[in-house]
């Protein structure tokens, strides 16, 4: 089995994407072999009321809910967003959160953020944070939207133990105390591996040998990226089948309490 | 483990295969790569027609744009030995490298012990490594004798410029008229971005690339890195109407549509794999494109192995 815990559904501001739509984003899992995917609204990332996007993802998902789980775009810092978060969970069944706290213009470390991720612990939502949506060097000339540093992500973990947050669409988190073996944090956070290398440098392994199997989700970005080059640093990661497994489904599965 | 065959066809992981028997696979490779087209038009589940059986071509998986380790880098030997380890199990058979020095604008000392290494790199891996002869443009005649000394007495395949001048400026068209004249490619670092690139100043796109085309249309120039950060759609669409500028796919970014995109404007005569060192994502971007087998191993071989074939010594 596999499970993609970075996919996405509908339109994206900046660039065209294929395979946005639920029947479409099947299609290319199906071709894939992947089982199924958490998905969210892309075109929350720019839309002034991200829950217009929820409302799309929902909308999009019925029939599907079987291997499409969808997470909500909430904005701590937009009117409403503690009914936009009832309503994601108890009405449209979300389980769990993206977060874009530079493309919604707001810190990890401020008050709204910290009682939203406060707010989404206690319905037992899993928080996602994608570092990037998009490599900087290609960004419109409207936005320059730089990536979520690890230092914020770091403090945010460090201040909500309880929390489980996984990290999306990252790398050189081997260069952060994130990546690093015995670093204090405690392990309430996953990463996943979309943008890890699995061969030359091998950030991948490294991860693994510094936080476990345990810790390694696996992803793809689709549809904003091709899913096999993800794909394919499962296949060619030098570890144990036992922690490919885990990192192709187990450990979402029980994140995502399936 | 995974073969060198299959991870260019699909993504169950498989046995390992002794490295002789998966040096045969890399077409066949190519052409079992399930199409997202055919997964539309069928039953879930079912691959494209034809995608593990009948007729398959055979051809290289060449990438067009590598690099080995400067050996100022402490591991370099042990590093380049890495690059060899992944193209084994990504199924690359040859990969195109050049030497780049730590700091531009390259010295003429500096580009001329990277060269060297490339050459000893060629002898440490035959037949897996191809040498690309890098230069400064701005040394004149200096790299002009570097290039024929390389190109013309070592079996370089080509040259390799970086971003020391923009490929439209005159120093840069001596180079060029070598190049015609011994039948070899340019590769040349390129990219565009929609801001100015200050710690590269003189960043050549591909808009440069078709200017300089047109005034040598015998010249085979190879846009590097679609993939490597800029706007990609821009890069593709200004070299459309240069037919003798090859878009190289490699990058670490992962675009969903950026192959795709090349071979709908460019055409896929004019599309070349590379990986630039993010080996999985290179790959990946041509298993993952809707596109034919053909145009496939076009792009991961037979296109190359076209313009080495233009070779003139």
């Amino acid at each position: 089995m596999i499970i993609d815990v970075n996919a996405y559904l509908g339109h994206f501001a900046f660039r065209r994407l294929r395979h946005n739509t639920a029947d479409s984003l099947l299609a290319l899992m199906d071709a894939k072999k992947i089982d199924k995917a958490v998905v969210s609204s892309a075109a929350a990332i720019t839309y002034r009321n991200a829950q217009a996007g929820n409302e799309e993802v929902a909308d999009q998902i019925k029939g599907h809910r079987d291997r499409l789980i969808p997470f909500a775009v909430i904005n701590p810092f937009y009117a409403g967003w503690q009914d936009d978060l009832k309503i994601c969970h108890e009405e449209f069944g979300m389980t769990g959160l993206r977060l874009y706290p530079k493309w919604h213009n707001y810190s990890l470390s401020s008050p709204s953020c910290r009682e939203l991720v406060r707010a989404a612990t206690e319905r037992g939502m899993v928080i996602s944070i994608p570092i990037r949506v998009e490599d900087n060097r290609e960004r419109s000339w409207l936005l320059n939207i730089p990536d979520v540093p690890l230092e914020e992500v770091v403090e945010l973990v460090k201040a909500h133990p309880k929390s489980r947050f996984l990290l999306l669409n990252g790398l050189g988190y081997t260069g952060s105390p994130l990546g690093r073996k015995n670093n204090g944090l405690p392990s309430n956070y996953a990463i996943e591996l979309s943008r890890l290398s699995a061969l030359l440098a091998n950030e991948l392994g490294q991860l693994i040998a510094n936080l476990g199997a345990d810790r390694l989700m696996f992803g793809t970005g689709m549809p904003f990226n091709y899913p096999d080059p993800a794909l394919i640093k499962v296949e060619v990661l030098d570890a144990s089948e036992s922690d490919k497994e885990k990192i192709r489904w187990q450990n979402a599965a029980s994140w995502l309490r399936l | 483990m995974a073969d060198r065959r299959t991870i260019l066809r699909s993504s169950k992981p498989q046995p390992r295969v002794s490295r002789r028997a998966v040096l045969k696979g890399s077409a066949a490779a190519v052409l079992g790569a399930v199409t997202l087209s055919s997964a539309r038009g069928m039953a879930v589940g079912q691959t494209a027609p034809g995608a593990s059986s009948g007729p398959q071509p055979k051809g290289k998986v060449i990438d067009c744009h590598a690099h080995l380790n400067h050996h100022s880098r402490a591991t370099w030997e042990a590093d380049d030995r890495k690059l060899i380890e992944a193209a084994d199990k990504l199924g690359i058979d040859q990969l195109c490298c050049s030497t780049l020095t730590p700091h531009w604008p390259a010295s003429l000392d500096g580009f001329r012990e990277c060269n060297q290494w490339t050459a000893e790199g060629m002898q440490r891996f035959p037949g897996r490594v191809l040498g690309y002869c890098y230069v400064n443009p701005g040394y004149g005649r200096e790299a002009l004798e570097e290039i024929r000394r390389y190109v013309g007495d070592h079996g370089f395949m080509g040259i390799k410029l970086y971003n020391e001048y923009t490929c439209t400026e005159p120093v840069v068209f001596p180079i060029v008229e070598l190049a015609i004249e011994l039948g070899v490619p340019i590769l040349h670092h390129a990219s565009h971005s929609h801001y100015f690139v200050e710690d590269q100043p003189r960043l050549t796109d591909s808009g440069h690339l078709a200017e300089l085309a047109r005034r040598y249309p015998e010249a085979m120039l190879i846009c590097a890195h679609i993939s490597g950060g800029g706007d990609w759609e821009w890069t593709v669409k200004a070299a459309r109407h240069a037919p003798n500028v090859f878009l190289d796919t490699s990058g670490s970014v992962t675009d969903a549509d950026s192959v795709d995109l090349a071979v709908a404007v460019a055409g896929a005569d004019r599309v070349v794999f590379g990986c630039d060192s993010s080996m999985t994502a290179g790959v990946g971007k041509i298993r993952g494109a809707d596109l034919s087998a053909q145009d496939k191993a076009k792009i991961l071989g037979g296109n190359m192995m076209r313009l080495l074939g233009r070779r003139k010594s």
